[in-house]
């Protein structure tokens, strides 16, 4: 659904990620795993169209993103960044932002916009707290209500950076099986992650980003079997059938 | 379609009750104390007696002065404090209406006759300002920080440009001291309509772009994955925050702090940062304080008059300083 062909770019000129090549399929989770700065969070901006490549192309459906209008691109690709500033907006008016593609003048939403926002509170949890100003919650419930931002977007591409950040062990799964709900309805699920874990347990593919360059893109066995993460990171993950999920040991040789 | 209303109806009446309790006592106080029965009284007699004519000619167009300016600056500067997502930046602390002031003495210099002039030069003066603040803090990074630094000093370059004129044209520092405390003394229908113009026109293209500041206030990166041309938008609701200041400054001069303080009141009212709700309520608000500052600066020391930019400053700083020690978290939003 989304292919990168060969994208290079960065800030300015600095050049931060550099030939990328990788298709990212509708009804799959793909976790973008690799060390501090190696370009995770640049190259998921360029996913969503966010940060214009240097070289080489996004491609939406065999379209570059680049090319379309930025509000066409709003109804297929939501993105999720790190840095959430609401200020004191309820629940409600957050999520309901999310629709703001689909208005049109005057900003006013319709039934079908409606039900959309409903849907997507009920979805990522948040209908408890519809009424309560989004600068008062808990870093877990702050999240929690972007999500639903995002949702009442309603695109095929979801891209998230660092979804888990402040959220606690119960609702970093509840996250987790929500992504897995969002792929069984087709869409792409791209996420940068640091929790290998989670990442390695709930991704159908895992791409592995070494200071810049995409080093390893495969299944989570293949990857946890391979070579990549030790380059990547400094780590040998092993497989534990019993606890049905990956321990990682320090690379020491 | 409620369900998305921040702002209640109760709360709206409540506002437009404070502007018409405002605008009652601006008709009735001043030198001369007309008391509504006799206000009526005359009203059912032929002709104009004394008193109407004091309020026709002189208390309503400074009511009429001090509602739009108070309008115009409290909109002005909730727009303002959204776009560049700083909770201290208002026109006049951004050097926005210093601009205008500037480009009003140099048309004044320049133009003596052109009186109709002045709301455009005062708007191209304060679209200068905060164009030249918003493209040096992008250089630099735009942190809160930086925004307020450059404010201050294009303020004090515009204020420099503004005092030049007035030293190589000497006519025109005739007025100036009342220009730079601020005051609607004098104003008349006629010279007031040019700028009622720009300031209708401001106040509409705000409400319309309202929603769309509330994407803008969520950070650049999630309007624009929303599908927001942010700097398009962002042109376009500066472009209305500077027609709103100018038009402002062209008539009633430097009246400071409206701009920051009514943005922060309105928020406490509307009870919520959403500028669909904070936006209408600055306008009647920021016109209802603005009344009352002036029906003070006219009657407190009465027969001498107030300027109306000190009794603001009285009333707002110390009314503003306890917000701010009430306020508690909400760091960005309040």
């Amino acid at each position: 659904m989304l292919e990168l062909k060969n994208v290079s770019g960065g800030y300015g000129k600095r050049t931060i990620v550099s030939g990328v090549s990788a298709e990212l399929a509708g009804g799959e989770i793909t976790s973008i795993i690799g060390a501090n700065g190696c370009g995770k969070s640049t190259l998921l901006m360029m996913c969503a169209g966010l940060l214009s490549v240097s070289s080489g192309a996004v491609l939406l459906g065999g379209e570059d993103i680049s090319a379309l209008p930025r509000n066409a691109l709003a109804k297929r690709i939501s993105y999720l960044g790190q840095i959430k500033n609401a200020g004191s907006i309820s629940v409600r008016s957050l999520v309901s932002h999310g629709r703001f593609p689909y208005l049109g003048y005057p900003r006013r939403y319709s039934p079908e916009d409606q039900d959309k926002i409903s849907e997507a509170m009920q979805l990522a949890g948040v209908e408890d707290i519809s009424d309560r100003m989004v600068s008062e919650l808990s870093g877990g419930q702050q999240q929690r209500a972007y999500i639903a931002m995002m949702l009442a977007q309603d695109t095929d591409v979801v891209l998230l950076d660092e979804p888990l950040t402040y959220l606690d062990i119960i609702h970093q799964l509840g996250l987790m099986e929500l992504a897995v709900k969002l792929k069984s309805m087709g869409k792409a699920i791209i996420m940068v992650m640091h929790d290998l874990n989670l990442a390695l347990t709930y991704s159908d593919r895992i791409a592995v980003m070494k200071d810049g360059r995409l080093i390893g893109f495969d299944t989570p066995e293949n990857i946890a079997a391979g070579e990549t993460l030790q380059s990547a990171l400094g780590v040998k993950a092993a497989y534990c059938a019993d606890a049905g999920q990956y321990f990682f040991s320090m690379n020491t040789d | 379609m409620k369900m998305n209303r921040a702002l209640s109806l109760p709360r709206l009446s409540v506002c437009f009750a404070v502007l018409i309790v405002s605008v009652a006592v601006g008709i009735c106080a001043g030198a001369v104390w007309v008391s509504p029965a006799e206000l009526l009284s005359d009203a059912l007699t032929d002709g104009l007696s004394q008193n109407e004519r004091v309020i026709i000619y002189i208390r309503l167009p400074r009511i009429s002065a001090s509602i739009l300016a108070g309008a115009a600056l409290a909109v002005s500067g909730a727009i303002i404090q959204a776009v560049l997502g700083n909770p201290l930046a208002a026109p006049n602390i951004i050097g926005v209406n210093a601009g205008a002031g500037f480009f009003t003495v140099l048309c004044i210099s320049l133009f003596p006759a052109a009186v109709s002039l002045l709301p455009a030069a005062a708007f191209f003066g304060a679209l200068t300002a905060v164009l030249l603040v918003f493209g040096i803090a992008r250089k630099t990074g735009a942190s809160r920080m930086t925004i307020i630094l450059t404010g201050v000093g294009v303020s004090s370059l515009m204020n420099a440009a503004a005092d030049t004129v007035t030293t190589l044209f000497p006519d025109s520092l005739i007025g100036m001291a009342a220009f730079k405390a601020g005051g609607v003394s004098g104003v008349t229908f006629d010279s007031l309509f040019p700028a009622c113009i720009f300031i209708a026109v401001g106040i509409a293209a705000a409400l319309l772009l309202s929603h769309d500041l509330d994407i803008l206030s969520l950070g650049d990166n999630t309007a624009r994955s929303l599908g927001m041309n942010v700097g398009a938008v962002r042109f376009a609701l500066l472009a209305a925050a500077a027609m709103l200041s100018g038009a402002a400054v062209s008539f009633a001069g430097l009246v400071g702090f409206v701009g920051l303080v009514v943005p922060h009141i309105a928020r406490k009212i509307a009870r919520s940062s959403e500028n669909t709700a904070v936006l209408p309520v600055c306008a009647i608000i920021g016109g209802a304080f603005l009344t009352l500052c002036d029906t003070l600066a006219r009657t407190l020391f009465s027969p001498y008059e107030l300027p109306l930019g000190i009794v603001v400053s009285y009333i707002g700083v110390p009314f503003f300083i306890w917000l701010l020690i009430k306020k508690k978290g909400g760091r960005r939003s309040a």
